[in-house]
């Protein structure tokens, strides 16, 4: 797993978020909404509150900033307790997303972006400096500060909604559905960029969402919730999907949890197949030499640029009248290294031998992986699990057992 | 009533142009025709008394000081009430309050002036409160419908960024209200220079007392001079509210 260094670090990190025993009754409603939920959510990680519609996390992580007054229970920030400050004041503290976005129709680009730290009273430069960095950061044209958010598409709000959320350096982020409203192409674009930027940032962020894949995806660690907001499980992705706690767990997560534990780990992870390579200017003799060396049956021709250009198998060969270039079949079934095994393995179903060819972000060519090598990767998830799951037990041990 | 004619957002700036300038080139028109119809006539002495500029002006400008003051209290009355029926803790009172703005534009105009007139005598200000509760209603619903149509999770947002209630209602709501509260305000400025030409029952004056007189008297000619008065001024007061709407309209909407 790649970010296994993060992740072993924020068990260990200390606590950002603490809930504590934090119950809601809604008033003229018998049954609590959330009913006595304790949680810790560490320094930089990201905690996905998951589960049915209707079991409380959206009230849950309202509670956290106030918008959602708890009935009883706790909630500290950074160790101080926050239950009953001023909660606009807390507010300006933490960022807030919603899946509606919410950015304000009447206002430039650069005013929504400033809306919390004009409230904190930051000087007009330094709003400035900040707005422009934020959306650097975000990837939108600078060009856009002054331009009003019906002139965006819907992606292009969804980076000014999280650009506004960061405005003034909150430590804490709260995501509500934030990429629920966005067809499923850009939603795994901004979800793909969203963790490139955590990766850098390293807020503490607590993320809703009723998509159990997305969970997986976004989660460092992940609290399935039942009805009333109670805890099924809470724990790392890997470790929920391989082990489950209980039916309601197994049952949330659906089929495939296997092909699920997939997604976490991308094909950079695993070592890739020794193919033989040749360049397409090349002799057809070298070509066949390097085939009949390596004992496979298919050699990949890349161009000047070391892009993979086409399969050539020894029959294209032994045909020396065609050139190289128009020999075979042209090279597909192309991922990039960051891609994830699931996405990997997809690939090599429909490719025409039932490999991959792994390239870098730049297209040139980095190994080529099949069958086999994916297969061996997945035998070897699992010894490195079990290491894991001890290391956290250590853990929770040492914290007391949470 | 023209509230209904939104105007559509040219961007080209010639087009846009002769729309602003059409009206008041229209009404400058049909001022020429009027005084040179009345020009042409000639006047015995009852038509001079009233057909002169200044007896003119003075009734002209009665009827805006009618129209404009009412106008000015209801807005601040309406969209005031407006605010505060749609905050929570008066949703029970809203239906009540709502009902009662219904009973002052249900009863016909000159009726309501009439029981005005008798409750609190003749005059101006008498004139004034019935053209006020004559109006209340188009704009508290208008205040109210165009702060209800903003967008909840414009406002959640807004609250989850840690702003006040009173900074939510003022710089988002009113803002995203103000098209729909302007349309309230422009239909309550016709209604109430169209009303304001019946108050001369109860003695307050304006062109609409020249329209009386004139079909009192007979005189035909006067009569076309202040009723064509009053359309022209209606249709002038028209014509700046919808420059205003189109002014005061936040970007971006």
């Amino acid at each position: 797993m790649t970010d296994e260094a993060t992740k072993e670090s924020t068990q260990t990190a200390e606590t950002m978020i603490r809930l504590e025993n934090l119950s809601k009754v809604f008033p003229a409603q018998d049954e609590p909404a959330v009913d006595d939920l304790s949680m810790d959510i560490y320094e930089g990680e990201i905690v996905v509150l998951v589960g049915p519609s209707g079991c409380g996390k959206t009230t849950t992580m309202k509670m956290i900033n106030r918008l959602i007054e708890p009935s009883s229970g706790r909630i500290f920030l950074q160790g101080e307790d926050v239950t009953k400050v001023n909660s606009d004041k807390l507010r300006r503290r933490i960022g807030y997303v919603i899946q509606q976005i919410g950015l304000f129709p009447h206002m430039t680009i650069a005013d929504n972006i400033a809306t919390v730290p004009k409230m904190l009273g930051w000087d007009k430069e330094r709003i400035s400096d900040r707005t422009d960095e934020l959306l650097e950061t975000v990837g939108i044209d600078l060009s856009y500060r002054d331009r009003y958010p019906k002139e965006l598409s819907g992606g292009q709000r969804q980076r000014i909604g999280v650009a506004r959320a960061m405005a003034a350096d909150p430590s804490v982020l709260l995501m509500d559905e934030p990429f629920g409203a966005i067809d499923p192409i850009t939603r795994d674009r901004l979800q793909d960029e969203f963790l490139r930027l955590q990766r850098e940032i390293k807020k503490t962020i607590v993320f809703v969402t009723h998509d159990i894949d997305e969970a997986i995806k976004m989660g460092d660690r992940i609290a399935i919730l039942k009805q009333q907001s109670k805890i099924a499980q809470y724990d790392t992705p890997e470790k929920i999907l391989t082990d489950p706690a209980d039916d309601f767990v197994a049952d949330f997560i659906g089929g495939g949890a296997s092909i699920k534990r997939l997604s976490l780990s991308t094909v950079e992870d695993i070592e890739p197949a020794d193919w033989p390579v040749a360049s397409l200017t090349d002799s057809h003799e070298r070509v066949q030499e390097k085939m009949q060396s390596s004992g496979k049956g298919y050699v990949l021709l890349l161009d000047d640029q070391n892009r993979p250009s086409r399969w050539v198998g020894a029959e294209d060969i032994e045909r020396s009248d065609t050139s190289l270039e128009e020999a075979g079949r042209p090279a597909v079934a192309i991922v990039e290294a960051s891609s994830s095994l699931y996405n990997t393995l997809d690939t090599m179903i429909t490719s025409y031998k039932g490999s991959a060819i792994v390239v870098d972000e730049k297209g040139r060519y980095q190994g080529v992986v099949d069958f086999d090598t994916v297969l061996e990767a997945i035998n070897a998830m699992r010894p490195e699990e079990q290491t894991r799951d001890r290391a956290k037990r250590d853990v929770q041990a040492r914290d007391g057992g949470r | 009533m023209t509230s209904q004619t939104k105007i559509s957002t040219d961007p080209q700036g010639t087009a846009r142009l002769l729309r602003y300038l059409a009206m008041p080139i229209f009404l400058g028109l049909a001022c020429l025709a009027l005084y040179l119809y009345v020009s042409s006539q000639k006047l015995d002495s009852i038509e001079q008394r009233s057909l002169n500029p200044s007896a003119i002006i003075e009734q002209t400008g009665r009827l805006i000081e009618l129209a404009g003051i009412s106008t000015l209290i209801v807005v601040v009355l309406a969209v005031t009430t407006g605010i505060l029926l749609t905050r929570p803790y008066t949703r029970r009172v809203t239906p009540f309050v709502i009902g009662l703005a219904n009973i002052g534009q249900a009863v016909p105009s000159i009726g309501l002036l009439a029981l005005f007139a008798l409750t609190w005598g003749f005059g101006f200000w008498p004139a004034i409160v019935a053209l006020v509760a004559y109006s209340f209603l188009s704009i508290l619903r208008n205040t109210m419908v165009g702060l209800q149509q903003v967008d909840r999770s414009t406002i959640e947002a807004a609250r989850g960024m840690g702003m006040t209630k009173l900074a939510v209602l003022f710089r988002i709501e009113l803002p995203l209200a103000v098209p729909i509260i302007l349309a309230g305000i422009r239909t309550a400025l016709i209604i109430n220079v169209g009303t304001a030409t019946l108050v001369t029952f109860i003695g307050a004056g304006g062109l609409g007392e020249m329209i009386n007189n004139a079909i009192r008297l007979d005189r035909t000619v006067v009569l076309i001079t202040a009723s064509g008065l009053t359309a022209i001024l209606a249709l002038f007061i028209d014509w700046l509210a919808s420059v205003a709407e189109d002014i005061l309209r936040p970007r971006g909407l």
